[in-house]
């Protein structure tokens, strides 16, 4: 079970490994950002023993002693618990995993541990297996295949420790190779995380412990066909739904992984039938009402935000096309405009990239409801999302998508905005060096100026005539294009 | 039908999943009613567009490498650690002029400088438009020569002053003596001046030459003199410390009459700021014109 306020205490060591931990992190950013962009990313979880402290990894033994314990564990005899803790100490150590697993028949001894009629090497033998799946070296995953049809059944044992180990080997050796997650998948991994999640509902670190093997099987690039119709017809959507509400005692972490899971599957399949059928989208809404109020208050509840982007996506993506009416429906009343508009403004200065994915939403809402565009205007956060305007990577082109969603709906609308200082902003953002900026910033013009042509003449009158006639000069030619229209159709014959 | 209503495609290229939806028809007086969308030759396309993304869309690298911190025990979540959110800079528009700016007023300050006031044919820059229509008289019009062999042409470059000279070397003397410029002021672009500076200039000033020249030959593009910043600046300058007024601020590039005017067959319409000629076309020619030229010339 990750508890987040461990990581502050590894923050709070003192300064030298504070640095070496920012250094650390930086790296290991630029290394995820790279793997993501090569389609490979891909994490693992290692589960400590109680007895250990998170941020004193011990040296590991050599790889000799590996070859030793398992020579010694092979030759029978009752001691066999005292050799298996060591044994999985030693695993810890990558090239020792290596060593290990070309042992002859020390998969074999591992798997006859795992399933033999003592319960305290059954744990250790599963100990030894996270081990292993923990490893960098994807070839120790399929070395791990023997144990997993036992690991699968053991989802549905009422062991909690042992079941959380289980769940956690299968979600860290699943991604490592194909054939590991082919297997899974005919052996029923599918129903038996369904099943464990049932069974073990009360226990938060199981379900998520659950929730992060599901995570991990949805990451393969065949999901939305090999794995995700299968999901979709389990119990697991409305299972992962209702464990969405994170319980105040235990912490954010079982819901984190639910959301996770349930952003890969919307955003991986277009077939969300299922989900809105449970729910879903009204209640990612209403949880993300609450959170995201918290998260603008400044509630600074650590990880909050782990848990606002995944939801954040999953009701951009089940927001759809339907008219008015129904999307209020869908959405169960749940007024999103404001409480959207606020995070925006509350994570700019502390995520921007999660001010970004906002905004995104907020494009989805307003794209096709006249009735959200309407409340935007009523309720005076036009004025906010002008404020917006400046700030670039991505933000300022997706709030001008907004705003041209209001003014594309009515007249009135693109009057109330220019009333509201959009011509001003216009002026300075069409003077910016983005090219996406620029064009969309002329789209909205040309709907104010067409919608009521006397805003042409505020426009004139703002100092805006100079940099349209400056556009024309620019060197991409929808841009300039847009421009001389503008001016030639609209503008000029005006005077 | 309407091209326009079909092309749906907004000018930000945004991938989506699954195609962008566009409500029916039936809305009120929505933009798509409107009379403007029939038109030919519109070239605005925006449509509200819902935007499902993939889950590997980069949109969502940032919050999926966030993610991934917390998962391998790397997550921080104190305030100190995230980045500022960035701010847009402002470009200038001119094709080839590369110049980027943190502030409208860095921005509103280069384009008045370069930009504003140029002349079309040689693409000089003039410190306002009054002294623009004396440089485009004095340089471009075929009129104005022949009228000068017989009448007083040449304006006294102060405001108000209104005196006119046969030549602009008296025009200069009358600037010198009357309204107190000092003599070496910048406003004699003869070649046979020296002094290190005009050097350098007379350089700036023949391949500025030469690059009209070469515009001319093209199809009549009209371009404006970009990319020299660090030139400019030394102009500014000195323009800074002469000036006393507006006016009186101004290039080197009121002549002698040593330069012959280039014959200029198009009838400049002072209508934009530019003086951009109706048929102006923004083909390759424009880019051949400036070949070799663009950034900062020293």
């Amino acid at each position: 079970m990750w508890r987040l306020n461990k990581v502050r205490h590894k923050a709070g060591g003192h300064a030298n490994s504070l640095e070496e931990l920012r250094t650390k992190r930086r790296e290991k950013e630029r290394a995820l950002r790279q793997a993501r962009r090569d389609r490979q990313l891909v994490s693992k979880r290692l589960l400590l023993n109680e007895d250990e402290e998170q941020d004193t990894m011990e040296v590991a033994p050599g790889e000799q002693d590996v070859v030793t314990l398992f020579q010694i564990l092979q030759h029978g005899g009752t001691e066999k618990e005292a050799f298996l803790r060591p044994l999985s100490k030693a695993l810890r150590n990558p090239s020792a995993q290596l060593t290990f697993i070309k042992l002859e028949n020390s998969m074999h001894l591992l798997v006859g541990l795992l399933t033999g009629s003592d319960a305290r090497c059954r744990l250790q033998a599963v100990r030894c297996l996270h081990e292993l799946s923990h490893s960098p070296h994807t070839s120790v995953a399929s070395a791990c295949l023997p144990a997993t049809p036992y690991l699968l059944t053991y989802l549905s044992g009422q062991s909690t420790k042992f079941t959380e180990l289980c769940l956690y080997t299968l979600g860290n050796i699943c991604p490592d190779s194909e054939r590991v997650k082919e297997r899974l998948l005919a052996q029923g991994i599918i129903p038996a995380l369904a099943g464990c999640i049932q069974n073990h509902r009360h226990n938060l670190a199981v379900v998520e412990a659950a929730g992060f093997a599901l995570f991990q099987l949805l990451q393969s690039n065949d999901a939305a066909q090999k794995v995700i119709p299968t999901v979709l017809a389990s119990s697991l959507p409305s299972q992962l739904l209702s464990v969405l509400t994170p319980d105040p005692d235990f912490g954010l972490a079982p819901a984190i992984e639910c959301a996770w899971c349930l952003h890969s599957l919307t955003s991986s399949s277009e077939d969300h039938r299922e989900l809105l059928a449970q729910g879903a989208l009204r209640q990612c809404c209403s949880l993300l009402v609450s959170l995201g109020g918290a998260v603008a208050d400044g509630n600074t509840d650590q990880g909050l935000e782990l848990l606002v982007c995944p939801l954040l996506r999953c009701v951009g993506n089940l927001l759809s096309p339907c008219p008015a009416e129904a999307l209020h429906s869908q959405l169960g009343g749940v007024d999103l405009v404001a409480p959207l508009c606020e995070l925006v403004v509350a994570l700019l200065h502390t995520l921007p990239a999660l001010a970004k994915e906002t905004a995104w939403v907020l494009n989805n809402l307003t794209a096709h409801s006249t009735e959200s565009c309407s409340a935007l205007l009523t309720l005076n956060l036009v004025p906010r999302l002008l404020e917006l305007l400046p700030f670039s990577q991505g933000i300022n082109t997706m709030v001008l998508r907004v705003l041209a969603n209001v003014a594309h709906k009515k007249k009135e609308f693109c009057v109330r905005l220019a009333e509201l200082g959009l011509l001003s902003a216009l002026t300075a953002t069409l003077k910016m060096a983005d090219q996406n900026v620029v064009t969309l910033s002329l789209e909205v013009l040309f709907m104010i100026i067409v919608s009521c042509p006397q805003m042409a003449e505020q426009f004139v009158s703002q100092g805006g005539l100079s940099v349209l006639e400056a556009i024309q000069y620019n060197s991409d030619g929808e841009v300039r294009r847009r421009a001389t229209y503008l001016l030639e159709q609209h503008i000029l014959t005006e005077k | 039908s309407n091209q326009n209503k079909r092309r749906n495609r907004s000018a930000a290229s945004d991938s989506t999943m699954g195609g962008s939806q566009t409500h029916n028809g039936d809305e009120e007086e929505g933009f798509r009613g409107a009379a403007e969308q029939q038109v030919e030759g519109n070239p605005f396309t925006f449509s509200p567009q819902l935007l499902r993304l993939h889950r590997d869309h980069e949109l969502f690298e940032d919050g999926d490498v966030f993610r991934h911190m917390y998962l391998q025990d790397l997550f921080i979540s104190e305030a100190e650690e995230q980045p500022a959110p960035s701010v847009s800079e402002f470009g200038c528009h001119i094709s080839g002029c590369r110049a980027v700016f943190s502030t409208l007023h860095e921005y509103e300050h280069h384009y008045n400088s370069l930009h504003r006031h140029v002349c079309c044919s040689c693409r000089r820059s003039l410190p306002s438009a009054r002294l623009l229509d004396i440089h485009i008289q004095e340089w471009h019009d075929s009129l104005f020569t022949i009228l000068a062999q017989k009448q007083d042409m040449y304006l006294c470059l102060v405001e108000g002053c209104g005196q006119k000279f046969r030549t602009s070397q008296q025009r200069k003397d009358h600037l010198i003596r009357l309204h107190k410029y000092p003599p070496d002021f910048r406003f004699d672009k003869s070649r046979k001046e020296k002094g290190t500076r005009e050097a350098s200039r007379e350089q700036r000033t023949d391949t500025a030459v030469e690059a009209a020249d070469d515009v001319c030959r093209s199809e009549g593009v009209c371009e404006v003199m970009c990319g020299v910043e660090s030139n400019q600046l030394e102009q500014e300058e000195s323009m800074e410390t002469h000036a006393s007024s507006e006016e009186a601020a101004q290039s080197e590039d009121f002549s002698a009459s040593a330069q012959t005017p280039e014959t200029n067959t198009e009838r400049l319409k002072p209508r934009y700021s530019y003086r951009v000629p109706k048929t102006v076309c923004f083909g390759h020619g424009s880019v051949r014109g400036f070949r070799g030229q663009r950034g900062r010339r020293k």
